[in-house]
């Protein structure tokens, strides 16, 4: 009779476990963070990004606070899109053996290339449909694709040869194999792939929004307005304290962001390890 | 007449015993990039409800054997019988690091889109069955290599295959668990009548398991054993050294 109880309590115990809660996990992730952020990228683009950035007389926190949103923002829009096109590109590379053969050898090529030598070409092609938000998230995009790609290749090459018999054995095939196996498998080398592609986005605003150097006869009023343009804009006027201003904002928010992004999201990796 | 008839009927009733659910005829396995064919026309039967054993060498095909019945390889030639419901117990587990128990048990019952409430009866079911009631929630890293074992054993149980394919399961486990799983093992199999073809490196394992034992060498069998010891064998007495001497002798000949 115990025993009896016992089961059927644990029957009971397990009744709205785990499958229902990873499928809600993917609807977050997969959709609502894409929707969110892109409205969120647009209303603050629209409302604070655009170009025609003028330096102010002298700069208060809260200004250098906007700027880091908006720059944010638009990494934020790169770093979606990057994921949108790295991920099934690293899958399309890692199910056929040809396409890594044509694919592989062309992206060291163009990986190899300084982002920045496309730049010129790129902005004169948005400028010309004066979409100038275009250009920068372009730029960026373009840098922080290439290592989710990579390290999500290398991620898919290392996943145990047994675990692929094990899901081919027991019937995970197409989506199923891509959604139960593959992509729970890269999550470690997707982290550190955006941690990086995160990295070389900060790394690159300082560029991206100063576009008026790239357009023939440009001038100020075609930057982007963004921490990026605020700190460029401050050393080249000379003025010591918004240019500390502006550091100090930016390392401080990248501080933040290492701590409560990445450094959660490392620990949370750890759950995908294969040993 | 009443006792011809019985005879008879006994006579149908071995002949449909011995059926044979897996049958190798004159299989050859050559993989691309290797001159040295791993399968050279190997020959063998498993009658449905056996506990095969294949022992051998390493490198003398045995694990292909094993990926041809789970369709993860194809003969190059000959003639291969096999059921399409196998499931396999791997030697690293191959467990998902990222699901609990519960969840790695009822990998392949998802894959085959079954009801929540059955996926969960089931998958219950063998979790109790290899004794790991208590640890449903827990993780592949918090447990033991032979708890591990447990539940690829489960999550292979659950999809209620035809035939259970074990590759050599217990050779990174201590001597100690690896006993408990071979009581635990035989004992499942008595209960859940499956047939199992079991590839070990170890003739002591497969004297003390196995039904009858394949011995290969170079991708052929060898000799074929019968093992008519009854459960649990004990590996000190007589007869059981003699088996495995005998099976010892040919492997080293």
């Amino acid at each position: 009779m115990t025993n009896q109880n016992k089961h059927i309590h644990r029957y009971h115990r397990h009744m709205s476990v785990s499958y229902a809660v990873s499928l809600r996990q993917r609807l977050y992730s997969f959709v609502l963070v894409p929707i969110l952020s892109f409205i969120l990228v647009f209303v603050v683009l629209s409302k604070f990004g655009g170009q025609g950035f003028a330096l102010r007389e002298s700069i208060t926190w809260g200004y250098v606070f906007s700027a880091l949103i908006v720059t944010f923002a638009r990494l934020l829009l790169a770093y979606v899109l990057a994921l949108l096109i790295a991920i099934p590109l690293a899958l399309l590379i890692n199910y056929s053996p040809k396409i890594e053969r044509i694919l592989f050898p062309l992206f060291d090529v163009i990986q190899s290339v300084p982002v920045l030598a496309f730049f010129p070409v790129v902005i004169l092609f948005f400028v010309h449909y004066n979409f100038y938000n275009g250009a920068a998230i372009f730029v960026l995009l373009v840098t922080m694709a290439w290592s989710i790609v990579f390290s999500m290749v290398g991620g898919l090459q290392v996943i145990p040869s047994d675990i692929k018999s094990a899901a081919k054995v027991f019937g995970l095939t197409g989506i199923n194999y891509i959604d139960k196996i593959l992509l729970p498998a890269v999550v470690p080398y997707l982290v550190t792939g955006s941690l990086l592609a995160w990295a070389g986005g900060w790394n690159i605003i300082i560029v991206a929004e100063v576009l008026h150097t790239y357009i023939p006869g440009g001038s100020g009023a075609m930057d982007l307005f963004g921490i990026g343009s605020v700190l460029v804009a401050t050393s080249a006027s000379n003025n010591q304290r918004d240019f500390l201003m502006a550091l100090t904002g930016l390392v401080v928010f990248v501080a933040l962001m290492n701590f409560f992004v990445w450094q959660k999201l490392l620990k949370y990796s750890e759950k995908f390890k294969f040993e | 007449m009443q006792t011809e008839a019985k005879k008879t009927e006994q006579h149908a009733e071995e002949s449909v015993k011995a059926i044979n659910l897996i049958s190798f005829k004159d299989v050859a396995k050559i993989y691309s990039g290797n001159p040295l064919p791993s399968l050279a026309g190997l020959n063998f039967e498993v009658a449905d409800g056996e506990f095969f054993c294949i022992v051998g060498p390493s490198g003398c095909g045995k694990s292909t054997i094993l990926k041809i019945i789970a369709g993860l390889e194809e003969e190059t030639s000959g003639e291969v019988v096999k059921p399409d419901k196998v499931a396999m117990v791997f030697q690293s587990g191959a467990l998902l690091p990222w699901l609990n128990v519960f969840e790695n048990v009822c990998l392949g019952l998802k894959a085959k889109g079954v009801s929540n409430a059955w996926m969960k009866e089931e998958a219950y079911k063998f979790i109790e069955m290899v004794g790991l009631s208590d640890y449903e929630n827990k993780y592949p890293r918090d447990l033991s290599g032979g708890q591990r074992q447990r539940v690829g054993l489960a999550r292979a149980l659950a999809v209620s295959p035809k035939v259970l394919l074990l590759d050599e399961p217990f050779s990174a486990l201590d001597t100690g668990t690896t006993e408990e799983l071979h009581k635990d093992l035989i004992k499942i199999w008595k209960t859940t009548k499956k047939t199992i073809v079991m590839v070990s490196h170890s003739i002591e394992e497969a004297v003390s398991l196995a039904g009858r034992i394949m011995l290969m060498k170079s991708g052929k069998e060898k000799n074929i054993y019968n093992i008519e010891l009854p459960y649990p064998r004990r590996e000190l007495e007589a007869d059981f050294i003699h088996h495995v001497q005998t099976i010892r002798k040919e492997f080293f000949k």
